[in-house]
């Protein structure tokens, strides 16, 4: 009802008759719309490109080797170490075993000494090189 | 941080007093470790290299022994840092420098 009454013409005998409300450009037209490609052609060329890629490469793998060489130095100064304290842990452990192994060829002749022909002490292997004992249990004291 | 001697005074070889001193060790007890090591090489044997095996471990308690007369204080502090990082040298840089320069390499 309103919108006859605001758009109404002289004299219209119907509804029908009311002039157009449109939604339009306005006079004169739109400015004008640019749509084609302008995609400039400068920036760094393909050589340019590739010597970049290849020197940013080459650089970080200096910095990977030099830090390579740093952890090759401390590896190296651990081991060092490693390698000089070797000797008196071992002597160590030498003494310790040496001693238990005496009680415990002590048992084996007490144990078996009512064996036939059971040559006490040492029953290890054939080829002459000394192995260390087997019995599955290295330091019972221990575990 | 502990000390590194017991109630008598003397050096307890712990790893953590073993490695700090290690740089020592490789210099002035290496033709008893090399001995030893040959020896070993030679006959694994324990009861062979013991004679060697005990010359290396006074060499080593000597020098610890020196080690805590000289510059006991760097020692113990060094030692103290090496135990409380397992053994990693990057850790106790100030320390192993302030050790070596009281007591230097022969």
């Amino acid at each position: 009802m309103t919108e006859a009454v605001i758009r109404k013409k002289a004299g219209m005998a119907s509804v029908k008759d009311m002039p157009f409300l449109q939604d339009g450009p306005p006079p004169g037209g739109f400015a004008p719309v640019r749509f084609a490609r302008r995609i400039p052609n400068k920036g760094p060329s393909a050589i340019a490109i590739f010597l970049a890629t290849f020197g940013a490469f080459s650089w970080g793998m200096y910095q990977v080797g030099k830090g390579n060489k740093i952890r090759r130095a401390l590896k190296e100064e651990k081991y060092a170490a490693r390698r000089a304290i070797l000797p008196i842990l071992q002597a160590e452990e030498d003494e310790r075993f040496v001693k238990e192994w005496k009680k415990y060829l002590e048992e084996e002749a007490r144990i078996m000494k009512d064996v036939p022909g059971w040559k006490v002490g040492e029953n290890v292997y054939n080829s002459g090189r000394w192995m260390p004992p087997a019995t599955g249990e290295l330091r019972p004291d221990i575990w | 941080m502990g000390s590194t001697g017991d109630a008598v005074g003397e050096p307890v070889p712990t790893s953590a007093v073993l490695m700090a001193a290690a740089k020592h060790i490789g210099t002035r007890c290496r033709n008893e470790n090399l001995a030893f090591l040959k020896c070993k090489k030679d006959d694994p044997n324990p009861e062979k290299c013991l004679d060697k095996g005990r010359q290396v471990t006074q060499c080593v308690l000597h020098l610890l022994r020196d080690l805590h007369q000289n510059c006991s204080k760097e020692l113990d502090s060094y030692a103290g840092c090496m135990y409380y990082h397992t053994n990693e040298f990057e850790f106790c840089r100030k320390e192993q420098k302030e050790f070596e320069k009281a007591c230097p390499f022969p």
